[in-house]
């Protein structure tokens, strides 16, 4: 995606940076996630820390070359639950998984062409490694339960004209 | 005829002599009458609401030949319904706009035949679900591309949607492994697709 943000907006940025902070924080949770899991689980678990290292260094290659100053990464972040072992270790793993889709999510919402895809890929991987984890797919990745209710659906109308 | 041709003269230079009519001259006169368009959303929602059923279709299709997958089919074809449901819930059209009639339309009549039946199901578990996962990568794309030019809602709802499907790839090569010795013969094709997302 970079080279396409020439010309980036308010909320392009916003949503950029809100990906970004998913991402910090799924690198650092992913480093929670691994040092309880072994074999196969942990190389599973390694292969997602890395590549939310990419994902985390892409954004903030793009925010740079559109002139923003990528957000930095907290020092620590609360975790949605303990982790005592491997299960709570995938547990998490699918919330650091599903909250990254969410994330991803917003970009779909914007106008740019480029943008929308870049995001709608995001979410498709993040589905994926959340999927993997959960041991089980799930019918809307990233969406909120009340992103689904139909009245949505009237804030759409064709503009009149 | 002469007095048609000659009509069709007077309407064309009076589209030429007014741009609002030059876009809809082509319709001929009618079109003077017909309601505003719809919105892209309507068109790209028919076709993928049209792609939910044919694919549900092809996992019914698959269950009624197969009872060793039904059981492991049965949640990811859940999950369509899911989809066909949501989907359907957001289309709106203008009333009196001819997109809701049922009567195939140009844009639709491709979706139309595709709705028409799931095609031939391959013999075998292993094709079978091959022949799913094909299906999923397929319909997964074709919303990736779609999306591009709907309304930031529906965008985000067929972006997740086109997720869930590519997350079908790597659980139908689950469902297929499960209880087989064997199955590596497509199962070693199409698991790698599992892991890297779309193409």
């Amino acid at each position: 995606m970079t080279g396409t943000t020439a010309r980036v907006g308010p909320a392009e940025l916003s949503a950029l940076q809100a990906a970004l902070s998913a991402e910090h924080a799924a690198v650092y949770g992913y480093g929670v996630v691994g040092a309880h899991l072994t074999g196969a689980a942990l190389a599973a678990a390694t292969g997602d820390w890395i590549a939310h290292q990419v994902a985390r260094d892409g954004l903030e290659a793009t925010l740079r070359s559109a002139g923003a100053q990528p957000v930095a990464a907290a020092v620590a972040y609360q975790l949605p639950h303990p982790v005592h072992g491997p299960a709570q270790a995938k547990s998490l793993a699918v919330i650091l998984e599903d909250r990254v889709s969410a994330a991803y999510l917003r970009l779909v919402a914007l106008p740019g062409a480029a943008i929308r895809t870049f995001g709608a890929r995001q979410v498709t991987a993040a589905a994926i490694r959340a999927a993997a984890w959960r041991g089980t797919t799930v019918a809307f990745p990233g969406l909120p339960a009340g992103a689904l209710a139909p009245r949505v659906a009237s804030r759409e109308r064709p503009e009149p004209g | 005829m002469p007095a048609d041709q000659t009509r069709r003269a007077v309407l064309a230079a009076t589209a030429a002599s007014l741009p609002l009519l030059a876009l809809s001259g082509c319709k001929g006169v009618g079109a003077l009458a017909t309601p505003p368009r719809p919105a892209p959303d309507v068109a790209v929602l028919k076709a993928a609401i049209a792609a939910e059923e044919v694919m549900i279709a092809r996992y019914d299709a698959v269950i009624t030949r197969s009872a060793r997958l039904a059981g492991s089919l049965h949640p990811l074809r859940a999950e369509h319904q899911s989809h066909l449901v949501q989907l359907r819930s957001r289309l709106i059209v203008p009333p009196g706009s001819a997109a809701v009639s049922p009567s195939p339309s140009p844009s639709s009549s491709r979706s139309g035949r595709a709705a028409g039946g799931p095609g031939p199901v391959p013999a075998g578990a292993a094709a079978a679900i091959s022949y799913l996962q094909a299906a999923e990568r397929h319909a997964a794309s074709t919303l990736l591309h779609q999306l591009i030019a709907v309304s930031p809602s529906l965008a985000q709802l067929m972006a997740s949607v086109a997720a869930s499907e590519a997350t079908h790839v790597a659980a139908l090569s689950a469902a297929g492994g499960t209880g087989t010795a064997g199955g590596t013969g497509t199962a070693g094709g199409t698991g790698t697709a599992g892991g890297t997302g779309l193409p």
